[in-house]
């Protein structure tokens, strides 16, 4: 299933420039060590906000540290946070949707109104207040990021569970005396995986914007650590003067994003059967 | 065309229903040619001398707004810089920082110095009409020190043990004990008028933001989030200023005021040093319409340590630090050269600065040996030194400054040379002062403090000083300093004061309760077309005579776009 739901995908252009961009950024990330040209926490107070050069091809920043070293060591941090955090809303999504949708009932109401009262709050502004309290860390944001944005999977996950419940092959199996877990596990959660896939993907290019953000507010990742969201808060002040330290991170994050979009929408064409290509 | 764009900002505000198409073409229409030669002539007229004359308009901005204007209230410089223009004091400080009446007329000191008498001027008038007399004075003193109103301040003007107003010109003040930095304070006591405030709440009065003054300017208009608007009071106690308004707009972003200066919307804002350095020495047309202006900042930048921790109880540790840290490259890299080193904690070149001490110099292999005498040692070779087989490291806190924050990562980077693991965490003001200073919670921090014009800094050093919220924070306790604090205080000759500050300087340089960092320069941009400025700056600061600041008429904004 997993080679030709890769193949669908990828038959499109726009997927396939999604995906190109995804492993591109993984590859520059995952090689920073090795193809960095300077040590990304390296400060030489002679060579403060060069212009890109051959030298430092992205210019260096308020400190003399080479804006093209930052921005790979950023970038590790910024898909880190994006898989992690994303990771932890998929699984929260997934237990609580399954009970909603499998058992129903009361546990179900209490479910979908935690899911409408967390709904309610903007999730940036409930991040911002939770990581006051809390100290700024990559893991901490990580932690935060996926504890406030759980509630789209718990959704689809119910949505699906309550569709499949009624479904022949499940009616089936629960006639013949199947349990809830075997149900549960070989039934109704390996069918709903395709809406989980997309939504996981999409939800990733959201959490990298999250994690950009809150390190912009000096929120997330802590100095002198990198990340493509505190590069650029650097480069806030001189915007008029030194263009490259918004720049370079700017598109760095818009192309992610953008990557993450594309192959996610792509997957999700590629997944159902209702919006194939007819749009 | 910064003209138009301000009406259309006006228009856009008064009808909403105006079609964007309009907007758009009203927008285009205004950049036209004809505006692009307004500018080149005023580029042109910049530099020629205009006789002063009166009238104008003056826009500078604010980050924060004010919560209210009654400065020993509110407590924060950017109410004090609007509340300055509109409330009088008893004395001032002149251009070389020499004490002189403001609406006091002259003031005596009596014999066993414990008695001070201020007289005040004749016929002083509130901007609404009604007299000024030595019973606002009274009122003014009464209520600062009032617990009800809770006045950051206070502790100055509660040592004052009796107050009397023998006559309506005559003010006078009894200390339990003669009290140096006396006059001092009744220079930073904005006088307010009782007849409009008595019995009423400081705090939620009003007034606050409608206050009536005595000074150059009076409130016109207070449009929340947008600008304060003062005019000139015609009843003014110290003459008339020359600028007609003043316009204090509330851009909170320093990035957003410096735009708002490169298009001529703003007169005036406080520079950091890449802005000052390198942004607009690259730019030839802000060089035109614009005067820098560089003058020693009335504040220090350092590292402080909190001395109850181990292991900065240990003065071979505070020193270790200190040899570690290497202030030029803090001064060449964060301030790019804009500013100085230090080693007592006053305006180097003052009196009060003790010309014969020398900041440590950056020695890391003495800073090494230091450390290897307290006992720390790279046991297992990790690059990180360890005692008792715990790590020394420790974490730097610091508020969201970026000059403070840039010096901390330079420090963070010097020390791990020496072995010391540093982490760094930027908190905003509010929480910072709340949950880390006030309650003793942090390690180490990066802070600055102000430095006001009388040597005293009993608030700071003194061991009695240290409850929370009290600014001696860091914990520092010396019986010596104690001593010193107590006689400065006590000493009103000039001389004898200079002589203990400067062996104060000495003793707190060699204990090293914090690591001065640098002094930097107060750096100023403002447009060319406010004349009247001293350049250089006086010691009091280049903003010491704005009232004779002018806009010659040629150069002033359409007075309908200033509203």
């Amino acid at each position: 299933m997993n080679k030709s739901l890769l193949l669908k995908t990828l038959a499109n252009p726009l997927s396939k420039a999604g995906f190109v961009i995804i492993v591109g950024v993984f590859l520059l990330a995952m090689l920073a060590p090795i193809i960095a040209p300077y040590d990304p926490d390296d400060i030489n107070v002679k060579a403060i906000l060069l212009t890109p050069s051959f030298e430092h091809w992205m210019g260096t920043d308020g400190l003399g540290r080479d804006v093209l070293s930052r921005m790979l060591y950023g970038g590790r941090i910024s898909l880190l946070v994006g898989l992690v955090a994303v990771g932890i809303s998929t699984a929260i999504g997934i237990i609580l949707g399954a009970i909603a949708g499998y058992y129903r009932g009361w546990v179900d109401t209490v479910i979908m109104r935690l899911v409408d009262v967390m709904l309610s709050i903007p999730s940036f502004f409930l991040i911002l207040a939770v990581i006051a309290f809390l100290t700024p860390s990559i893991i901490n944001v990580m932690i935060v990021i996926g504890l406030t944005s759980w509630m789209g999977v718990t959704r689809l996950v119910r949505a699906e569970f309550l569709s499949l419940n009624s479904r022949e092959f499940v009616q089936a199996s629960r006639t013949l005396g199947a349990k809830d877990a075997r149900l549960i596990f070989m039934h109704l959660l390996p069918n709903s995986l395709t809406p989980i896939i997309v939504s996981s993907v999409l939800g990733i290019a959201g959490a990298v914007l999250m994690e950009s953000g809150l390190s912009f507010l000096g929120l997330g990742v802590q100095a002198p650590q990198a990340s493509w969201g505190n590069i650029l808060t650097d480069g806030k002040d001189y915007i008029q003067f030194a263009w490259w330290l918004s720049l370079f991170p700017g598109l760095a994050i818009l192309i992610t994003v953008l990557g993450y979009n594309l192959l996610g929408e792509g997957l999700r064409d590629a997944l159902d059967p209702r919006s194939s290509n007819a749009k | 065309m910064k003209n138009f764009a301000f009406l259309n900002n006006k228009l856009l505000k008064r009808n909403a229903k105006v079609s964007s198409t309009f907007l758009l073409l009203f927008l285009l229409s205004s950049c036209g040619k004809p505006a692009q030669d307004a500018t080149k002539s005023l580029l042109e007229n910049l530099n020629k001398t205009y006789p002063s004359q009166s009238g104008g308009t003056f826009i500078d901005a604010t980050i924060g707004e004010p919560s209210g204007l009654i400065y020993m209230v509110a407590g924060e410089s950017a109410a004090g810089a609007i509340s300055s223009n509109i409330f009088n004091k008893l004395l001032k400080y002149d251009k070389n920082l020499d004490l002189e009446g403001e609406l006091a007329e002259n003031w005596k000191i009596s014999a066993d110095q414990k008695t001070i008498t201020f007289k005040l001027k004749p016929n002083l008038k509130w901007a609404d009409g009604k007299p000024l007399t030595s019973a606002d004075v009274l009122w003014t003193w009464q209520a600062v020190i009032d617990e009800k109103t809770g006045s950051p301040y206070a502790s100055d003007y509660q040592l004052v043990k009796k107050a009397e107003t023998p006559d309506a010109l005559t003010f006078s003040v009894t200390y339990e004990q003669a009290y140096a930095p006396a006059l001092d304070s009744w220079s930073g006591l904005q006088i307010l008028p009782k007849h409009l405030l008595v019995n009423q709440d400081l705090h939620t009065s009003a007034f606050t933001r409608k206050p009536v003054g005595s000074s150059y300017y009076q409130l016109d208009r207070w449009t929340h989030g947008e600008n304060i608007k003062l005019s000139r009071n015609p009843r003014s106690v110290l003459g008339q200023a020359k600028i007609d308004n003043l316009v204090t707009r509330i851009i909170p972003d320093s990035s957003a005021q410096f735009l708002e200066l490169m298009a001529d919307n703003i007169d005036s804002m406080g520079l950091d040093p890449i802005k000052y350095a390198r942004i607009i020495p690259a730019r030839p047309e802000l060089q035109q319409k614009l005067a820098l202006y560089k003058e020693l900042g009335s504040g220090y930048t350092y590292m402080g340590f909190n001395l109850k921790h181990q292991p900065f109880d240990d003065v071979r540790v505070r020193h270790a630090i200190n040899y570690a840290i290497d202030k030029q490259e803090i001064i060449d890299g964060v301030y790019l050269g804009l500013g100085i080193d230090i080693a007592s904690p006053y305006k180097p070149g003052t009196r009060w600065s003790n010309p014969n001490l020398k900041p440590y110099p950056y020695d890391p292999a003495k800073a090494k040996a230091l450390l290897k005498a307290a006992g720390f040692v790279d046991s297992n070779n990790d690059g990180i030194l360890e005692r008792d087989g715990k790590p020394f490291s420790f974490e730097i806190l610091t508020n969201q400054n970026k000059e403070r924050e840039k010096s901390a990562v330079l420090i963070q980077h010097r020390l791990k040379d020496v072995g010391i693991q540093v982490n760094i965490r930027a908190i905003e003001w509010a929480s910072f002062i709340s949950r880390f200073i006030k309650t003793g919670d942090f390690e180490v921090v990066v802070l600055g403090w102000g430095l006001g014009l009388d040597p005293d800094q009993y608030n700071i050093w003194h061991s009695s000083q240290q409850a929370p919220g009290q600014f001696n924070f860091i914990g520092y306790n010396n019986p010596t300093i104690d001593k010193l604090l107590e006689q400065g205080r006590l000493e009103l000759n000039p001389d004898k004061r200079m002589k203990i500050y400067h062996e104060f300087a000495q003793t707190l340089l060699e204990d090293s309760p914090i690591v001065y960092l640098s002094a930097g320069y107060g750096l100023t941009a403002i447009h060319k077309r406010v004349k009247g400025i001293d350049a250089p700056a006086p010691p009091a600061g280049v903003g010491w005579n704005s009232y004779d600041w002018y806009i010659p008429e040629p150069l002033r904004r359409n007075e309908i776009a200033a509203k």
